[in-house]
């Protein structure tokens, strides 16, 4: 592995985990990217986190919605992390 | 651009002027060199942490990381077999080496 | 013109110098400047962090890094040569 994008070229047609801005993230399969990083992803499922404070107790209350989409493009400048699945090596 | 930032990374090949400080002038490069393969802190801009070997890394500062581990406002929330960090989110890379 | 100088050759002087750094964002850094590049990706070593508590954004936590850090010059909003962080400046004593 020479520079970083070679970790997303290997793991093309691999699900992946990518992270995103505002506590969303995406888990699907990598069909394409490019050198921003966008990405075209395939049988994904999304996840959204959202934390809201309870007005009487104060305490917070964390919701996670999950939706999928059957194929969706990602673009790249929301993009924090992207990880492959665990190698057995 | 200016003379000033080239001759910051060219310095330690200059010769004639050897003040102390220019002797332990260390570019962004010598710095990349030196933390390659060894394990790092990289912090986002977010405020997350991600401590794990620094595989590689390019111009924009996107970063490819081995056996990292997610920490989120200090708690251990996470772990990767590998990771690409895309660089516009880095805020630091710190060595680990004391 | 030769009496002007240009503002990177401010901060190739502080080279070997302590420097504080003001980051877009809130977070601030102080260390020993051992270089830079033409971004402006900076080279710290003995870095202290200044940055919101995430439980009380009110709140400056201060900590020390105990390593060599390297700065992503796009996060980089000021520099003051010289200058050994909040805690030494008037303008963080009056808020």
């Amino acid at each position: 592995m020479e520079e970083p994008l070679d970790l997303i070229r290997l793991s093309i047609d691999e699900r992946v985990y990518v992270k995103c801005r505002n506590d969303r993230e995406l888990r699907g399969r990598l069909h394409a990217y490019d050198q921003h990083l966008n990405m075209v992803l395939g049988d994904v499922e999304e996840i959204i986190t959202s934390i809201e404070e309870d007005d009487e107790t104060g305490e917070e209350i964390i919701t996670k919605k999950t939706r999928n989409v059957g194929m969706l493009f990602v673009r790249g400048d929301i993009v924090v992390l992207v990880s492959p699945p665990l190698r057995t090596s | 651009m200016s003379s000033a930032a080239t001759d910051a990374t060219q310095a330690p090949e200059k010769a004639g002027s050897s003040s102390a400080s220019e002797q332990n002038k260390r570019s962004p490069s010598d710095f990349l060199k030196a933390v390659l393969g060894r394990p790092v802190n990289v912090r986002l801009s977010s405020g997350t942490d991600y401590r794990g070997v620094l595989a590689c890394l390019d111009g924009y500062m996107n970063i490819a990381m081995e056996q990292t581990e997610e920490y989120v406002d200090g708690q251990l929330t996470s772990k990767y077999g590998d990771c690409f960090i895309r660089g516009n989110n880095v805020l630091y890379i710190a060595s680990q080496r004391r | 013109m030769s009496n002007r100088i240009l503002p990177l050759e401010l901060i190739d002087k502080a080279i070997g110098s302590p420097i504080w750094i003001l980051m877009r964002g809130r977070t601030e850094l102080t260390g020993i400047l051992r270089g830079f590049d033409d971004y402006v990706n900076l080279v710290l070593d003995d870095a202290v962090e200044y940055s919101p508590d995430p439980r009380d954004k009110s709140v400056v936590v201060r900590r020390e890094l105990r390593a060599e850090i390297l700065l992503n010059g796009n996060q980089v909003a000021v520099m003051v040569p010289g200058g050994t962080g909040p805690e030494d400046s008037m303008a963080a004593r009056s808020t």
